[in-house]
Formats: structure tokens, sequence, C-alpha cells
């Protein structure tokens, strides 16, 4: 043949005799030759056309896109990633910033709240005291100690007819 | 001044024509074993894939029958029918023309007789005459089992000479 197949051409003795063992088990007989078959003109021709086909093909086929070009393609995608990742980060650090700053303020105001129910406390009970040292001073007093004023008196005053004096009123003429 | 003759994957215009002439009729029917619809059409496909490719291929026969199949199956595909390997051998009406050429009906009962895996290898290798290499490309499975399937048919097609028994070792 006048092409040649490089698998074809080292092709182990012991592959040839396997298949002149099958051909004869399958009853094909001995291996023909490889004979030069002769091209006829509608085989040229076809083969011809098949091959301006390639040709035709390969000129008008659409070069797939190149890595570099991937990657100008993806930039912008990439980038808005990116800075949408950027922008997530940021929030993130302000969130936790609100949430210890938060926190921070809870705590004041509950430490805030434990001092003034302190002094309520201590007020309330300077006041417990205080009432009880009264009762416990008017206990132990007089009326003197009386917070009101008492004026002593004498034999009650009589009524006497000069004590009062009628006045008449003369009619007005 | 003559200018030089176009590169092909067969070497130059005229070995391509010869491997053409050998290579389309056996094509075709290879593509008709798969049940392909549009045989012609698939072998012819191939060939454009073969010349277009930038990279040169290898093994452009091996290149050729794998494309094929490949084509033939995907084909195939909306019916459904891709577990199918070469079931179509005896199919009336579809396995006609080139094959009929190569293999008379004995022949064709034992193939038929071989499960589809190995019926596959051994046809691409005896029928075909391609070698281990370029079945495992075409299959894409390692050559160990290429030449496994293969001598697993040849134990069949012993198997169905001597039905009534005797013992034979795989070698």
């Amino acid at each position: 043949m006048s092409w040649s197949d490089p698998a074809r051409r080292f092709e182990p003795a012991e592959d040839v005799q396997l298949r002149a063992e099958l051909r004869d088990l399958l009853g094909l007989g001995p291996g023909r030759a490889p004979s030069e078959v002769e091209p006829t003109p509608e085989l040229k021709a076809l083969a011809e056309d098949l091959r301006r086909e390639a040709q035709r093909r390969s000129r008008t086929q659409r070069k797939r896109p190149t890595w570099g070009l991937l990657a100008a393609a993806a930039l912008p995608l990439l980038a808005a990633l990116a800075g949408l990742g950027g922008w997530g980060v940021q929030q993130k650090h302000r969130a936790d910033d609100l949430a210890a700053q938060t926190l921070r303020q809870e705590q004041e105001l509950t430490r805030l709240v434990a001092s003034h129910s302190t002094e309520l406390a201590m007020e309330r009970q300077a006041k417990a005291e205080v009432q009880q040292q009264l009762q416990l001073a008017s206990r132990k007093g007089n009326r003197k100690n009386e917070p009101f004023l008492v004026i002593p008196v004498g034999a009650p005053l009589k009524v006497t007819g000069d004590d009062y004096q009628r006045v008449k009123q003369d009619p007005q003429h | 001044m003559a200018q030089p003759a176009p590169e092909t994957p067969f070497g130059t215009q005229e070995a391509f024509h010869a491997a053409f002439a050998e290579l389309y009729p056996r094509l075709v029917s290879y593509a008709r074993r798969y049940g392909a619809v549009f045989p012609e059409d698939i072998a012819q496909e191939s060939f454009v894939i073969l010349m277009q490719r930038e990279v040169p291929v290898e093994h452009p026969t091996a290149f050729l029958y794998g494309t094929v199949r490949t084509l033939s199956l995907t084909e195939r595909r909306p019916m459904k029918n891709q577990n199918l390997s070469l079931e179509v051998v005896n199919e009336p009406g579809l396995a006609g023309g080139a094959d009929d050429q190569v293999l008379n009906q004995e022949v064709r009962e034992r193939m038929r007789m071989l499960s589809p895996t190995f019926r596959e290898a051994l046809w691409l290798f005896v029928v075909e005459g391609l070698s281990i290499r370029e079945i495992a490309d075409i299959l894409d499975i390692p050559e160990a089992t290429v030449k496994t399937r293969i001598h697993r048919a040849k134990a069949q097609l012993k198997d169905q000479l001597n039905p009534t028994g005797g013992v034979h070792v795989l070698v």
C-alpha cells in the first residue's frame, strides 16, 4: 500500500499469528495481503471535496477563546466579587463594633442599676431608723414634748351685762 | 516548477487518495454495523474531522474508526440504543453491501454467537485488520483489555466449534 500507518508497520509477530488463528477459526481463510486499491476518479473527487471542506472549516472556524481572553472577560466579575467581599468584611467589622458597644452600654446600665439599688436600700434603712428613734422618743417623753402649744388658763370668765352693749341703730329718716 | 504536494494525515496527496479509497468503504460498512442511518455521511465527516485537526494524530486509521463509532452511536442516541454494539450485523437490510463481500453466512453466524463486547474487538482485529494499539484507541480502553477480549472471543469460537466439551486453556 502506498500509504502507511505506523501502528500497523510495527505490529508484533504474535499479534499477526493470533489474527491468522482467528481467521482460521472463523473460516475466513488466510489473510489477504494489503492490496493497493486503485482509487477511482469518483473517490478521488470525493476525497478532494472532503479535503477542501476541511480547509474551509479550518479557515472559518471560530477560534476558541484563549486563557488571556477568558481572564479579561472574567476580570469585571472578579473585581465585583472582590468589591462585594471587601464591603462584606467592612460591614462585619462594623457590626462587631456595634455589638461590642452595645454590650458595654448594657454592662454600664447594669452597674448603674446595681449602684442605685444600693443607695435606695441605704436611704430606706436610714429612714426606718429615724422613725424608730422618733417612736422611742415619744414613748419616753411627756406631753411637754408634744408638738403643739398648751396655754394654761385660770377661772373661766363670767359674762356680765356690761360686757356687751346693744347698739340700736336709729332708722334714718 | 511543480509545487510540493499538500500534506495530509496520510502523507502526500496520492497516499491520501489511496488511503481514502481503501478506508472509506470500510468506514461506511463500520458505521452501518452500528445502525447508522447515514453511514456515508458519517464516514465523510470522519475524514473531514481528521483533516481539520491542527495537531496531527498518531494513528489516523484508529482515529477514523473511533470517530465513526462515536458519530454512529451519537446518531443512535435519540433512539436510546446506546448499549448496542455491532448488534445489527445480521439484521436484514442493514448488514449488506461491503459486509457480504467480506463475510459469508457461516462466518456471520459465528460472529453473532459471540458476546457483543468480544465481537467488537474481534471484528476490528480480524476483519478490519487493525492492530491492538489502534483498537485500544478506538474503544478507549487499555491494550491489555483488548487482548483479553480477543482471547476470550477466541475461546468462545473454540467452544462453538467443539460444543460437546473438551478442555482448552486461555492463552
